[in-house]
C-alpha cells in the first residue's frame, strides 16, 4: 500500500513540475512586461530588479486598449446573444415537431458544421457589401450568427429533446401561446445548454482573428486581437511593450476562466462528449 | 395537440434566413468563383471552366502550401492525441496538485492565438530568445528555429499545440470519467499492472474521445492561419504559408478571387475526405461495454 502512495505521489509531482514548465512562457510575459527594455535585454529570465508599470501606461495609450475593449465586448456579447435567440427557437421546432420536413430542415441545419470559414470568408464580403454593412459590427454580428449557426444548433436540438414534451402540452392547455411557452417554461429549462453555447461561442468569437481583421476593417473599429496586431507590428522588437500589450489582452480572461473554471470545464466537456 | 403552422415559422424563419444567406449562399457562390476569373472589384466576369483549378496544379507555391498545411495537421494532430491521452491519464485523478496541475494545462486553450504567437516569438529568437538562453547556459550551442521553412513550420506546429492542448486533455479527461471503474478492479484483481490497464483497457474504452479529438485536430489543423500569419507572416517567399493564408492573400492582395476560391474548395474537399474516412474508422473500432 505504501509503495502505491509514493508512487502516486511521485506521479502527481513529475505532472506539478509539467504544469509549471508549460506556463513557463506565460511567466516570461508577466515579468517582461514589468521591466524596463534593457533589462528584458541583459536578464529576461529573472523577476524584475527595476520595476515599471510605465510599459503598460504607453501600451494602453498607444493601442488604444479601453477602445478594443469596448469593441470586443459588443461584438462579443451581442453576436452571442443573437445566436443563443435565434438558435434556441429555430432548435426547439425541430426538436418536438415530427415529420420528415423537420428531420430534412435538421440535417440541412447541421451541414455547416464541416464547412471552415474562410470558404465563407470572400463571398459574404460582396453579400455584406451589397447590404451596405461592410466595415460594420452588424454586419459582422450576421456573419458570426450564419457561421456557428449549425454548431450552436447542434447542441440545442439534442438537449430539447431530453425536455419532456408533456410541459410543453400542458402549458398549451392552459392556453399560453408558442411564445410565452418557449420563453417562460423551455428556455429557463436549457440554461445547462447555453452555458455551454456561451463559453464556446464566447471563447471563438473573442478569439477571432481572420474574420474581424477582413469584415470590419481597421475603419469599422479594432478588436482585442486585430488591434494588438496592428499595434504590435510598429514596433517589433520593443518587447517590453509587447508584452504589456499581450498582458493587457489577456488578463481579463485568464482572470475569467480562472473565476469560472468548474462551468468552463463542465461546459466545454457536456458540449463535446455525450456522457 | 395541433400545431399552428404560422408560429412555426416564426420561430424557425430568421434563424435559418440568417443561415441561409451568410452559410448556404457563400458556400454555393464560392464553389461558382471558383469557375470564373473575378477579380473582387469589376462588376463583370467569365466563366473559365476548370482553368483555376488547372493553373493551381500547376501553381508550385500552392504545392507549398498544401504540404505545409498537412504537415501541420499531421503534428498537431499526433501531439495533441499522443501528449493528450498520456496526460489525461495521469491527471484523472483527486487531489490538490492535480486539479492546480491541470488548470495550469488549461490556461493557454483561452488565449488568442495572436497573443500567443507573440509570446513565443520572443522565446523561440535565435538571438535574445529564451530558449537558447538557456541552452547557451548549459554551454550549448544556439538553435536556430527559423533556418529552413521545415524548421520553422515544426516550431510553429508546436507553438498552436500550447495554445490548445489543454482542451483536449479536458475531452480525454472527461471520456475516462465513463469508463467504469469495476473494470479496472477486476483487473486489479487478476494481477494486471498499470501498462497492461492502460492498452487493454484505457485505450479501447477511450475511442469515442478519440474520435472527437482526431476529427477537431484534423479539421483545425487543416484551417490554420492566425499563428502562421503573425509568427512568419506566412514567409518567406511564402514558403510557410498554410492553404487559407495562400488563399487569403490571393483575394485580398492580388484580388484573384476566382483563384483564391479555387484553392479554397480544393482545401473544403480534402477537410470533408479526412471527416468521412475518420468517422468510418471510428464505426469500426468503438466498443461496446
Amino acid at each position: 500500500m505504501s509503495m502505491m502512495k509514493i508512487g502516486g505521489w511521485i506521479k502527481r509531482i513529475l505532472v506539478l513540475i509539467f504544469a509549471l514548465v508549460y506556463l513557463a512562457p506565460l511567466y516570461i510575459a508577466v515579468v517582461n512586461a514589468v521591466k524596463p527594455y534593457d533589462e528584458i535585454i541583459k536578464s529576461p529570465l529573472t523577476l524584475p530588479k527595476q520595476f515599471t508599470l510605465n510599459n503598460f501606461v504607453e501600451a494602453y495609450q498607444s493601442s488604444n486598449m479601453l477602445e478594443l475593449y469596448k469593441n470586443s465586448i459588443v461584438i462579443t456579447v451581442s453576436s452571442v446573444a443573437l445566436l443563443i435567440l435565434l438558435t434556441s427557437m429555430a432548435a426547439y421546432i425541430i426538436a418536438r415537431r415530427k415529420g420528415k420536413v423537420y428531420q430534412m430542415l435538421y440535417v440541412f441545419s447541421l451541414a455547416g458544421i464541416m464547412i471552415p470559414p474562410v470558404v465563407t470568408l470572400i463571398p459574404s464580403i460582396k453579400t455584406l457589401s451589397a447590404l451596405h454593412l461592410l466595415y460594420t459590427m452588424p454586419g459582422l454580428l450576421l456573419f458570426y450568427a450564419g457561421t456557428y449557426f449549425s454548431t450552436t444548433i447542434f447542441l440545442y436540438v439534442g438537449f430539447i429533446k431530453t425536455i419532456p414534451a408533456s410541459l410543453d402540452e400542458s402549458a398549451f392547455i392552459d392556453g399560453a401561446n408558442p411564445f410565452t411557452t418557449f420563453f417562460r417554461i423551455i428556455f429557463p429549462l436549457i440554461k445547462p445548454c447555453t452555458a455551454t453555447a456561451i463559453i464556446f461561442l464566447g471563447m471563438w468569437i473573442w478569439n477571432d482573428f481572420l474574420n474581424p481583421m477582413y469584415i470590419l476593417g481597421f475603419r469599422g473599429g479594432k478588436t482585442i486581437t486585430t488591434g494588438i496586431y496592428n499595434a504590435i507590428g510598429a514596433y517589433t522588437s520593443m518587447w517590453n511593450l509587447v508584452f504589456a500589450n499581450v498582458m493587457l489582452a489577456s488578463l481579463p480572461i485568464i482572470i475569467l476562466y480562472l473565476c469560472m473554471q468548474k462551468m468552463f470545464m463542465q461546459g466545454l466537456t457536456s458540449g463535446a462528449v455525450k456522457g | 395537440m395541433k400545431h399552428n403552422k404560422l408560429y412555426d415559422t416564426l420561430f424557425l424563419a430568421p434563424g435559418f434566413l440568417v443561415y441561409i444567406i451568410f452559410m448556404i449562399i457563400p458556400v454555393i457562390m464560392c464553389f461558382l468563383y471558383s469557375f470564373t476569373n473575378w477579380d473582387g472589384i469589376s462588376a463583370s466576369f467569365r466563366f473559365i471552366g476548370l482553368k483555376n483549378f488547372v493553373n493551381l496544379f500547376q501553381d508550385a507555391s500552392f504545392f507549398q502550401a498544401l504540404k505545409v498545411t498537412l504537415i501541420i495537421m499531421v503534428l498537431t494532430t499526433l501531439i495533441y492525441n499522443i501528449l493528450g491521452i498520456i496526460l489525461a491519464a495521469l491527471l484523472n485523478d483527486t487531489g490538490k496538485l492535480l486539479g492546480f496541475s491541470r488548470s495550469a494545462i488549461f490556461i493557454p486553450t483561452v488565449l488568442s492565438a495572436v497573443v500567443v504567437a507573440f509570446i513565443w516569438s520572443y522565446v523561440m529568437q535565435t538571438n535574445g530568445g529564451v530558449i537558447n538562453a538557456i541552452i547557451e547556459m548549459f554551454g550549448g550551442t544556439k538553435v536556430d528555429f527559423y533556418a529552413t521553412p521545415m524548421t520553422t513550420i515544426f516550431m510553429i506546429s508546436g507553438i498552436i499545440c500550447w495554445n490548445s492542448l489543454g482542451f483536449f486533455v479536458v475531452i480525454y479527461i472527461s471520456t475516462l470519467t465513463t469508463i467504469p471503474q469495476e473494470i479496472y478492479e477486476a483487473c486489479k484483481v487478476d494481477g494486471a499492472g498499470w501498462f497492461y490497464r492502460f492498452f487493454h483497457i484505457t485505450l479501447p474504452l477511450l475511442a469515442p474521445g478519440i474520435t472527437i479529438n482526431c476529427i477537431l485536430s484534423v479539421a483545425g489543423g487543416l484551417k490554420q492561419y492566425d499563428h502562421v500569419k503573425v509568427i512568419t507572416g506566412g514567409g518567406p517567399g511564402g514558403a510557410t504559408q498554410t492553404v487559407t493564408l495562400f488563399g487569403v492573400e490571393k483575394a485580398f492582395e492580388y484580388n484573384r478571387r476566382g483563384y483564391s476560391s479555387a484553392a479554397i474548395i480544393i482545401l473544403f474537399i480534402i477537410i470533408v475526405i479526412f471527416s468521412i474516412v475518420q468517422l468510418a474508422i471510428s464505426k469500426k473500432h468503438e466498443v461496446e461495454y
